[in-house]
C-alpha cells in the first residue's frame, strides 16, 4: 500500500469512527455524567454521614459485613476511610454501569448500521469489514476513555487524591471493553440487534450473578476470578493495589476480539451466524388488534425481563438472611437509616432496601415501553393509522400493554423473592411480597405517563426523557439527604414516597398521588399524540 | 388456495364498514359524494413548503394519476388525505369526511399502499394479511387467495427476509383485497419487477371495473398513461396541470414533420407555431392549439409526406418541468 492510499484509508477510518461517535454521544454523554456525580457525591455523603472515625469504624463493622450489601457494591476492603469507602460504592456500582455501557456501545457501534442498512453503502465503497470493526473498536475506546475521565473528575471534586482516583477510575473503566468484547461476540452470533443485546444482556447478567455470588457466599470467593467485575475488584483501589490484575481485562477483550473478528468473517452483513428461521406456518394468535400484535412482537424481549428480575428477586431473597440485629449497633442503625434505607438488619428490612432498586428498574422498563412505541410509529405505525384504527386508542393500547407488563414483572420479582427468601429460611410472607412488588408500580406508571408525554409532544424524546427523569431523581434520592439538602427539596422525587415494603407499611396516600400524577400525564399524552404529524422513520 | 382458516373471522368490523360505507354513501343531502376534494389544501415543514394551496377533486370511480419527481410533495398530500399530518392550510376530504377531524371513519373506506414497504419484519406475509385484515375488516377473501397467486407471494416467508419488491406485493394485496371505495397508493410499483407491473395495472383495471376509486402517486409515466382517466401534474408543490390525457394532449404543443419534394420552402411566420430545420428538404413544426394555420400556410407548397403526433404524457411532462423559467428540477422517471 502507498503512502497516499495509506492517508487515504485514515482518513476513511477517521470519519467513521468520528460517525460512530456520534451516533452514540447522547447515552455516552448520560453515562458519563452518572459517572462524573455519583463518583464525586459519595465521597462528600460519606464524610457528611460519618464525620468521626469512631463513627467509620462503627459503619465498617457493620454496614460493609452486610452480605447483601456485598451483592450490590461488591467486597469491601477498608470502608473505614473516605477512600475506601469510595473504592468500594463507587467502584462497586460504577463497574456495573460500565459493564452496560459496554454492552450497548459495542453493539450499537457494530450493528446500528448494518440494521439500518446502512453499511452496505459504506462496504459498497472502498471501505473494507476491517475498517468498520476498526472503527467500532475505536468508538467504543473513546466512549470508556470519556467513562474515566468523568469518574476520576467526579473522584477529584470529592476530594479523593487524584493518582489513586486515576487508579479506581481505571478499575471501573477496565470493564467496558471486556464487556464490549462480550457484545461485539453477541454482535456476531445474534441477527438482529435487538436479539445481540438480548444475548450480551443475560451474558452480562450472568458475569454481575458471579460476582455477586463470590462476594456473598463463603468459600465461592475464588468466583471472583472469573468475572470482569471480580478483577476490577481485585484491582484493589485505595487497598493495596495490584495493577497485574489489569492484564487480565486487556488479554481477555484481545481473546473476545479476536473471536468476534474470526465469526465476523464468516458471516454475512445484517445477518448472525446463529441461524434464524426465516419461513414458517402462520400463527393466527394474537393478531385480532393492534396492541395484542404488539404483544406478540415484543413477548420475547418482555419474557426475558421477567425471567432475569426473578432471577435476581430469587438471589436477593436467599441472601436476605444474612444479617443479623446482633452485628449493627444502634448508633450505625440510625446512621443507615439516614442514608434513607431504613433498618436492613432483618430480611425484610434488606428486602425493602433492594426493593427500591426494583423500582428502579421497573421505572426504566416503563421508559423502555415507550422507546418500542416509538420503534413502531418509525416503522409501521403509518400502515396501522392509515386502518380504521384511532391514534389515541393506539397509544392507550400500548401504554395498558406496557402497564400490564410491568405488573406481571412486579408480581413475578415478588414471587420469585419470596421463593429465594423461603428457601433460605427467612420469615417473610408471600403477601408481603408481592405487596412489595406491586408497591413498584405507582412509581413506575408516573414515569411511564411521562415518558409518554415527552413522546407525544417529541417523538424522538419519549424514551431519552423519561431515562433520564428516572436516573436523575433516583441519584437525588440516594444522595440528596446525604449532602444534607433541604427537607423540600430530598422529598421533591417520586422515589422519596415510595414506601420501602416489606419493612414498611405500603403508603397508598403516596401511591394514589403518584397514579393520579401518571393518569393525568398519559391524558395529556393522548391529547397530545392527536394533534401532531406523524414522526417518520 | 386457502392458505388461512380463520380469514375473514372479524365478521363485525365487516359488517360495521359496510353499513359505514352505506350510510356515508345515501347519507345526509343525497348529494354524490367527491371521494377526494381538497380546498387550499397546504403544509410546511420548518421552512420548507412542501404543499402550497391544492385544490383537488377526484370523483367516485375515477382513476387519477398524480404525477410528479421525488419531493415534488405527492407523499405529503397522502399524508395529509390520511389524516397522518395535520394541514397548515386549507383542509382535505374523503367521501365528505374531513381527513383531520375524523380519519377513522374515512379510513373505513380508504385502503392505503406506502411508497416505503412498512412492516412488521417478524410477521410472515400470511400472518401480515390476516393481521391487517382482521384490524381493518372488510376483506374479499377469496379475492385475496387469487391475488397471492397472481402476485406469486410466499406466504410462509417472514416480511424481514423478504426484498422490497416482494414486501410492496404484500402491501398492494392486502390493500387491493379489501375493496375499499378508495385506493390511496404511493408509488406502488417502485420495487415491482416488469412482469409484476403488469399484474398491478390489470390489478387496477379491474378495481376501476368495480367501481372503486385509486389515486396513483407515480413517477412512471407510462403506467399512469396506461390506466389514468385523468392526471395531476405536480411541481414544488404545486399543482401546475391537471386534466384528461385528451385534454392534456390538446393544450399542448403537438409535432407535425412535414417533408418536401424540393428544398423546404420559408414559411411566413405563424402565431402559435415553432419551425426548426429537420434534415434535407423537412421541417418540424411545434404547433400549440389549433393546426389549420400551419396547413392553410402549407397549402401551396410542394409537401411530400405530412405527419402529425400527438405528445406523450413524457413530453407534456417534461414540458413543464423545463424552460419554465427557474428550471433546474427537471421530470425524471
Amino acid at each position: 500500500m502507498g503512502t497516499a492510499e495509506r492517508a487515504d484509508a485514515g482518513r476513511t477510518l477517521r470519519a467513521i469512527a468520528r460517525q460512530r461517535l456520534r451516533d452514540g454521544r447522547v447515552s455516552t454523554l448520560a453515562f458519563a455524567s452518572v459517572f462524573g456525580l455519583y463518583a464525586a457525591v459519595q465521597p462528600v455523603g460519606y464524610r457528611h454521614a460519618y464525620p468521626t472515625a469512631a463513627e467509620r469504624l462503627g459503619f465498617a463493622r457493620s454496614f460493609a459485613g452486610n452480605v447483601g450489601l456485598r451483592l450490590f457494591y461488591g467486597e469491601p476492603h477498608d470502608v473505614a476511610t473516605v477512600t475506601g469507602y469510595a473504592a468500594w460504592r463507587v467502584g462497586g456500582t460504577l463497574a456495573v454501569a460500565a459493564a452496560a455501557y459496554g454492552l450497548f456501545a459495542a453493539v450499537r457501534a457494530q450493528r446500528a448500521e448494518e440494521d439500518a442498512g446502512r453499511a452496505e453503502l459504506l462496504l459498497a465503497g472502498p471501505v473494507g469489514r476491517r475498517t468498520l470493526a476498526l472503527a467500532a473498536v475505536l468508538a467504543v475506546g473513546a466512549g470508556a476513555l470519556t467513562l474515566w475521565l468523568a469518574e476520576l473528575a467526579g473522584l477529584g471534586l470529592g476530594g479523593v487524591p487524584l493518582g489513586g482516583a486515576a487508579y479506581l477510575a481505571l478499575a471501573t473503566a477496565s470493564v467496558v471493553p471486556v464487556c464490549a468484547g462480550v457484545g461485539a461476540l453477541a454482535g456476531q452470533l445474534a441477527p438482529t440487534r435487538r436479539l445481540a443485546l438480548e444475548l450480551g444482556g443475560a451474558l452480562v447478567g450472568a458475569l454481575f450473578l458471579l460476582r455477586a455470588v463470590a462476594d456473598t457466599t463463603a468459600g465461592l470467593g475464588w468466583l471472583r476470578w472469573a468475572t470482569p467485575l471480580g478483577w476490577a475488584e481485585e484491582l484493589r483501589p485505595f487497598a493495596g493495589p495490584r495493577p497485574l490484575v489489569l492484564l487480565l481485562p486487556a488479554s481477555a477483550t484481545f481473546l473476545l476480539a479476536l473471536a468476534a473478528r474470526m465469526l465476523a468473517a464468516r458471516r454475512d452483513v445484517g445477518a448472525g451466524i446463529l441461524p434464524v428461521r426465516d419461513t414458517a406456518d402462520p400463527h393466527l394468535l394474537l393478531l385480532s388488534s393492534p396492541w395484542l400484535q404488539a404483544f406478540r412482537t415484543t413477548r420475547g424481549t418482555l419474557l426475558a425481563w421477567v425471567a432475569s428480575a426473578a432471577v435476581f428477586g430469587y438471589v436477593l431473597g436467599a441472601v436476605s438472611t444474612s444479617i443479623s440485629p446482633a452485628d449493627v449497633s444502634k448508633a450505625t442503625q440510625a446512621e443507615i437509616a439516614r442514608l434513607g434505607a431504613g433498618s436492613i438488619t432483618t430480611p425484610a428490612g434488606y428486602l425493602g432496601f433492594v426493593f427500591l432498586f426494583f423500582v428502579l428498574a421497573v421505572a426504566f422498563f416503563a421508559c423502555a415501553q415507550v422507546g418500542a412505541a416509538r420503534q413502531e410509529e418509525a416503522g409501521q405505525l403509518e400502515t396501522l393509522l392509515a386502518l380504521p384504527v384511532a391514534r389515541g386508542r393506539w397509544l392507550a393500547g400500548r401504554l395498558a400493554l406496557a402497564a400490564a407488563a410491568a405488573a406481571v414483572l412486579s408480581l413475578a420479582t415478588g414471587l420469585a423473592t419470596w421463593a429465594g427468601a423461603a428457601t433460605a429460611g427467612a420469615d417473610v410472607a408471600l403477601p408481603r411480597l408481592l405487596e412489595a412488588g406491586a408497591n413498584a408500580l405507582p412509581a413506575a406508571y408516573l414515569f411511564l405517563g411521562l415518558a409518554a408525554l415527552a413522546y407525544a409532544v417529541a417523538p424522538g424524546a419519549g424514551a431519552p426523557v423519561g431515562y433520564g427523569l428516572v436516573a436523575v431523581t433516583f441519584l437525588w434520592q440516594l444522595v440528596g439527604a446525604l449532602l444534607g439538602a433541604p427537607r423540600w427539596l430530598v422529598q421533591a422525587t417520586p422515589f422519596a414516597h415510595v414506601a420501602l415494603v416489606p419493612a414498611q407499611p405500603f403508603r397508598p396516600a403516596a401511591a394514589a398521588l403518584m397514579l393520579a400524577l401518571g393518569a393525568a400525564a398519559a391524558l395529556a399524552a393522548l391529547a397530545a399524540f392527536r394533534a401532531r404529524d406523524l414522526a417518520g422513520g | 388456495m386457502r392458505w388461512l382458516a380463520g380469514a375473514g373471522a372479524d365478521e363485525r368490523l365487516r359488517v360495521w364498514a359496510i353499513a359505514e360505507r352505506a350510510g356515508a354513501r345515501c347519507g345526509g343531502d343525497g348529494h354524490a359524494m367527491a371521494a377526494i376534494r381538497t380546498e387550499g389544501l397546504g403544509k410546511r415543514y420548518g421552512e420548507t413548503l412542501a404543499l402550497d394551496g391544492l385544490d383537488l377533486t377526484v370523483e367516485e370511480g375515477e382513476v387519477y394519476g398524480y404525477l410528479g419527481p421525488n419531493g415534488a410533495g405527492k407523499t405529503t398530500t397522502i399524508r395529509l388525505l390520511l389524516g397522518l399530518h395535520r394541514p397548515s392550510a386549507g383542509r382535505a376530504e374523503l367521501f365528505g369526511l374531513d381527513a383531520w377531524e375524523d380519519p377513522v371513519r374515512a379510513h373505513a373506506r380508504v385502503a392505503y399502499v406506502p411508497g416505503e414497504p412498512a412492516l412488521w419484519p417478524s410477521l410472515t406475509g400470511a400472518e401480515t394479511l390476516e393481521f391487517l385484515a382482521r384490524v381493518r375488516g372488510g376483506v374479499d377473501v377469496r379475492y385475496r387467495d387469487e391475488l397471492v397467486e397472481r402476485f406469486e407471494l410466499d406466504m410462509r416467508k417472514r416480511v424481514r427476509a423478504l426484498s422490497k419488491g416482494n414486501r410492496q406485493k404484500v402491501q398492494l394485496v392486502a390493500a387491493l383485497s379489501t375493496r375499499a371505495d378508495l385506493l390511496l397508493l404511493d408509488e406502488p410499483t417502485s420495487g415491482l419487477d416488469p412482469l409484476m407491473e403488469m399484474a398491478f395495472r390489470e390489478c387496477v383495471r379491474e378495481a376501476k371495473e368495480r367501481g372503486q376509486t385509486v389515486f396513483l402517486s407515480s413517477h412512471i409515466l407510462s403506467e399512469v398513461e396506461a390506466v389514468c382517466d385523468r392526471v395531476g401534474i405536480l411541481r414544488r408543490g404545486r399543482l401546475v396541470d391537471q386534466g384528461t390525457l385528451a385534454e392534456l394532449r390538446h393544450l399542448s404543443r403537438q409535432t407535425v414533420d412535414v417533408t418536401f419534394a424540393g428544398p423546404a420552402p420559408r414559411l411566413p411566420p405563424l402565431p402559435n407555431v415553432a419551425v426548426e430545420p429537420a434534415g434535407r428538404n423537412a421541417l418540424r413544426f411545434s404547433v400549440s392549439g389549433s393546426i389549420a394555420p400551419l396547413l392553410a400556410a402549407l397549402a401551396g407548397q410542394p409537401v411530400a409526406t405530412l405527419s402529425s403526433r400527438q405528445p406523450s404524457l413524457e413530453e407534456i411532462f417534461l414540458h413543464h418541468y423545463d424552460g419554465s423559467g427557474d428550471g433546474g428540477d427537471g421530470g425524471e422517471g
